[in-house]
């Protein structure tokens, strides 16, 4: 059943392949002739490379080549080129690639894999960024000073472990201190964790004789490997073909670089055969870039009255052993360090470091599910000691239109919504006002906690986004943009606001579930919560354009001007006179007269979308514009709590976010119950874990844990829709948000119902039972 | 993938499997015996087990055996899956027990033997089989013989060299004592156990063992002693945790005190439940 434009429930167009299994993923795509890469990895978190013996894995029949660190001495990294794609001379961190196997099976490639030696001399490892910022410590790369920095804000301490440091400077924090009745400090340590998105990372390289390489991934970047691959190698872009079929869920793992380039050099080494290589889950989890870690430091001040007054920070992000997108998290850290709340005082300091833990990348979030642990916990303290209702401290200092953002960005309306209407809407339908600890039966006690969220981009400044339309004689039209499908089902919602505004049938729209660069328009990333506006902006560009073209051909056949003509339902007609009207399919591959004379040719719609007046932020005070608007919602999470036991189980969690306007109902709510369902895994049991010598422990799904469906408590999820005006139909990203601030409400729920405050993740019972007791039986 | 080759047999009698495991052994051919696989395929995949050959019993009819024998005894083939045990509805503890082991996609891979014989230490399965007197039909190339469970479990399955577990035989009565089953984890419901503590009520007196508290599951005769005097609840417990103390588990699941803590709640909530049982 078709249905027209936004704002209703719509399912998505590739339902029917993935729930009947035919959906295809990159690695379901094999050919007789592909090869098999499979990657050596490191046994050791920090180590001199003293020998690779790969002679009898090499005598192996089968193998077709061997490759190591020595073979392709080059560095890549999206900000900072820090990183060989095998490690050469040094591994950096437990899980690192250190070889390479190519070989006519996968089960050869496992036998070679098994057969290679390498001698280490294990050195002495940074297992924490406290201790990677410490005096004298170990420098986990010596180099630093050597390394390439492609983009232009980043700021690396040389002969330090820090990558880059980011700064805001608002106000005067000194001031601000001393106009506080009270004042709350606290130390956060949050760990690194996974993914785990259901299909691993996967990519399949080969050369044709041309010497144009063609690359298959389970990618959120597709544009962004063509450009890392083309600068690496020096192959001109038109040579380096990349396409994506669907991914099976990235949640930011699959935006970076690394299975490609390896794929390339394996590719590359048997003459530019076809060659796969596809994660393991225990690679996925630690070879493949995790999840960030995070250390703070807090002191907030507020008067009496609950009104804030100052804030100081510092953040030590653990980028792990490469740097990544790290400085860039730092910088959304920094761009909304208060929370959601209006501070005119703010000192931030943010530090990115290196260590010896496998490196980190996006996740869903970024980086805000740390961060707001570290605020939101803050302000349930600060209300405490105030004595007064943590939401009553949220809604009194929440931002509004005429504050400023930690940025010096103007809060409007429109870029930022209404959180006040988010925190009252949520104390409705959690209940807030029955109190935020009930005692209901012998040592249970039911608790809840709050968190409010925000969050903007971080894109480049010059981000693009494209869409192309063509016809079908039949009238239907074919969307074809480069924002991939990994799951929040955004190539529905790009047909969704084109059927809004062509006022056609979204059945008779049809996009393409796949990205291949050299057809489809670029698209900057599938990430950052930011597809929605920025193909939504170019699907509406590419509506008008053939909008235009399909009045002007209308016009001359109809005998009328173009303004007068209304292009809907898949006709043009004359706006006071709907009887004068001419279908679509006449028009759209030319109009042919009756004596058969034909003018005009195909319509071909093109829209194109550029991130306007974003600009770097300022080194020293970061004043400056990082995205184009913010998604603000309020959260909070109940749970039962054990007295005896000190354990507790999930009973509901709520999120109410401002959508600007839900374009999909069902599907938002399932995006924002699935970040729920994220966030309460992160603050329960998700983490990695790390022995003495900064070996994960956790490497596998055995031991590693994530939320299981039984698992999940009741979830309420509601929309408050304050328009911004320069989005499509006026609807805010909301892919990210559900997971944000869970993290904190359920620190906050379970701090009150425990009477202790619990300021790591994740929260499991020994802790609470650690934090109650002493450890003492 | 598995990184190496192996032969894979599937015979179709108890004779024909320990005869294929002496010829493989003789011919260095290193076989094991196969049952669910999750933890031979899994291990293997990571180069943390080797073997040669597999010799797969699932088609032996005497380890799918469900039913009871003329001595009316509860015949458990080692072949069983743990969901075709829990649905059997036969034995309500080992039901318990077997569906609080991994998830139910893995419950119907994971076999009775296999969990027995497993090479990781929680072993839960065995917990209700020591605590009801089971006997252990083990299949070796001198024949079939039966072993009581305490004889031939102590801290795993001490099967000797090519055999293997062929049934489990429990008499009726026993099968049908008050039990308890209490599996404490790290914080996910799916997980290891950070221990499990199975027990029952017989003539009066509570037997009880344990999984995840040391690196081996055990029934212990001296912890059903202390819990069966007549002292206060609190001392009991008190008593139970210090003679086990020095033996208890610190893992990434959960530090050594924390077990102890876990440990006195858990007896005492047994004392508790089972006080009027």
């Amino acid at each position: 059943m078709g249905s027209i434009g936004v704002g209703q429930t719509v399912i998505r167009k590739e339902a029917w392949e993935k729930v009947t299994g035919q959906a295809k993923y990159t690695d379901d795509f094999i050919s007789n002739d592909t090869l098999t890469a499979q990657i050596v990895t490191s046994t050791y978190a920090h180590a001199k490379i003293q020998k690779i013996d790969v002679s009898s894995a090499a005598s192996l029949p089968g193998v077709k080549a061997i490759l190591t660190g020595e073979d392709y001495p080059i560095l890549f990294g999206q900000l900072i080129e820090d990183h060989p794609p095998l490690a050469k001379g040094i591994v950096r961190y437990y899980g690192e690639p250190v070889a390479l196997v190519v070989a006519d099976s996968a089960f050869t490639a496992a036998k070679a894999v098994a057969m290679i030696h390498v001698f280490y001399e294990p050195l002495p490892v940074i297992g924490s960024p406290s201790q990677a910022v410490a005096a004298n410590a170990p420098l986990v790369h010596e180099q630093m000073i050597l390394y390439e920095i492609a983009q232009k804000d980043i700021y690396p301490k040389y002969n330090t472990n820090i990558c880059d440091q980011k700064k805001i400077r608002k106000g005067d924090v000194e001031r601000g201190f001393t106009q506080c009745d009270c004042i709350v400090e606290a130390e956060f340590h949050l760990p690194q964790s996974d993914h785990i998105a259901m299909e691993t990372r996967s990519a399949q390289a080969r050369i044709d004789a041309s010497g144009t390489v063609y690359i298959k991934t389970a990618s959120q970047s597709p544009f962004n490997v063509k450009k890392i691959i083309s600068k690496v190698f020096q192959i001109d872009q038109s040579k380096v073909i990349v396409e994506v079929p669907f991914v099976g869920g990235g949640f930011g793992g699959k935006a970076p670089v690394q299975l490609e380039i390896l794929a390339y050099i394996a590719s590359a080494s048997v003459g530019g055969r076809a060659v796969r290589l596809t994660n393991s889950r225990e690679n996925d989890m630690v070879s493949s870039p995790c999840r960030m870690g995070l250390e703070a430091k807090f002191k907030l001040g507020a008067t009496r009255d609950g009104m804030l007054q100052a804030v100081q920070m510092e953040y030590l992000l653990d980028t792990g052993a490469y740097s990544d997108i790290g400085p860039t998290l730092i910088k959304a850290i920094i761009v909304d360090c208060t929370g959601p709340y209006k501070i005119d005082n703010v000192y931030c300091d943010a530090f990115c470091v290196y260590t010896n833990h496998p490196y980190v990348t996006s996740y869903r979030g970024f980086s805000h599910a740390s961060s707001a642990f570290c605020i939101e916990r803050m302000m349930d303290k600060l209300a405490q000691k105030l004595n007064m209702d943590p939401a009553e401290l949220r809604y009194k200092n929440a931002l509004r239109p005429g504050c400023t953002s930690p940025t010096q960005v103007e809060i409007t309306s429109s870029n930022f919504g209404d959180l006040n209407s988010c925190i009252s809407k949520l104390q409705e339908i959690i209940n807030w006002s029955e109190g935020t600890r009930v005692e209901v039966g012998e040592n249970k006690i039911r608790a809840k906690g709050m968190a409010c969220f925000w969050k903007t981009s971080n894109s480049p400044t010059d981000a693009v986004s494209g869409v192309f339309l063509t016809f079908n004689t039949d009238g239907s039209i074919n969307l074809n943009c480069g924002c991939v499908e990994c799951g929040p089902s955004m190539k529905t919602t790009a047909a969704q606001i084109l059927s809004e505004k062509l006022k056609m049938d979204i059945n008779r729209i049809h996009v393409n579930m796949d990205v291949n660069t050299k057809y489809s328009p670029e698209h900057w990333k599938t990430v950052a919560s930011m597809t929605t506006y920025m193909v939504g902006r170019a699907v509406l560009r590419a509506a008008e354009d053939v909008i235009r073209q399909l009045s002007s051909l209308a016009a001359v056949v109809l005998r009328c001007p173009p303004e007068d003509l209304e292009v809907a339902y898949e006709k043009v007609y004359v706006r006071h006179d709907p009887s004068l009207f001419l279908p679509l399919k006449e028009l759209v591959h030319g109009y042919k007269y009756p004596n058969g004379n034909s003018v005009e040719g195909q319509i071909l719609g093109r829209g194109s979308f550029i991130m306007s007046d974003l600009n770097v932020l300022d080194q020293e005070t970061g004043k400056g514009k990082s995205g184009p608007f913010w998604t603000v919602g309020a959260q909070a999470v109940e749970i039962e709590y054990d007295e005896k036991e000190y354990t507790y189980r999930f009973v509901k969690a709520a999120t109410v976010i401002d959508a600007g306007r839900v374009l999909n109902p069902k599907m938002a709510e399932g995006l924002v119950k699935g970040g729920m369902c994220m966030g309460l895994g992160l603050g329960s049991r998700e983490s990695f874990s790390y022995d003495e010598e900064a070996r994960v422990q956790d490497t596998s799904l055995r031991t590693y844990k994530v939320m299981h469906f039984g698992e999940t408590p009741k979830y309420l999820v509601s929309f408050v829709e304050t328009p911004q005006i320069d989005a499509p139909y006026h609807a805010r990203g909301i892919a990210e948000h559900g997971i944000i601030g869970i993290p904190a409400a359920l620190g906050n729920a379970l701090s009150v119902a425990v009477h202790a405050e619990l300021d790591e993740l994740p929260l499991v019972p020994e802790t609470i039972w650690h934090m109650k007791t002493g450890g003492i039986l | 993938m598995i990184p190496f080759e192996f032969d894979y047999y599937k015979p179709a009698s108890i004779r024909e499997a320990t005869e294929a495991f002496t010829l493989l052994d003789t011919a260095g051919k290193n076989p094991v015996y196969y049952g669910g696989g999750s933890e031979l395929i899994s291990m293997a995949r990571l180069g943390n087990l080797h073997f040669g050959s597999v010799i797969d019993i699932k088609e032996i009819p005497e380890c799918k055996i469900l039913g009871y024998d003329q001595d009316n005894q509860l015949v458990l083939g080692s072949a069983l899956t743990l969901s075709d045990i829990c649905e059997s509805k036969q034995f309500p503890l080992l039901e318990k027990t077997a569906g609080r082991i991994a998830d139910h996609t893995m419950q119907c891979k994971i076999t009775l033997g296999g969990n027995l014989a497993s090479t990781l230490i929680y072993r839960e399965t065995v917990l209700p089989l020591l605590l009801v007197d089971s006997k252990i039909t083990v299949a070796g190339i001198d024949g079939v013989r039966d072993f009581p469970i305490s004889q031939i479990f102590e801290k795993r399955l001490n099967l000797p060299k090519g055999s293997f577990a062929v049934r489990v035989s429990t008499k009726k009565g026993m099968i049908s004592s008050p039990y308890f089953h209490i599996k404490k984890t790290r914080n996910e419901k799916i997980d290891y156990p950070l221990m499990t503590v199975a027990g029952i009520k017989t003539g009066g007196q509570l037997r009880i063992a344990f999984s995840g508290l040391m690196p081996y599951p055990f029934r212990s005769v001296r912890v059903e002693n202390i819990l069966n005097d007549t002292n206060d609840n609190s001392v009991r417990a008190m008593e139970v945790v210090n003679l086990l103390s020095d033996k208890i588990l610190d893992d990434l699941n959960g530090s050594c005190e924390y077990r102890k803590f876990v440990l006195k709640n858990t007896i005492l909530n047994v004392l508790d439940t089972m006080k009027e049982v």
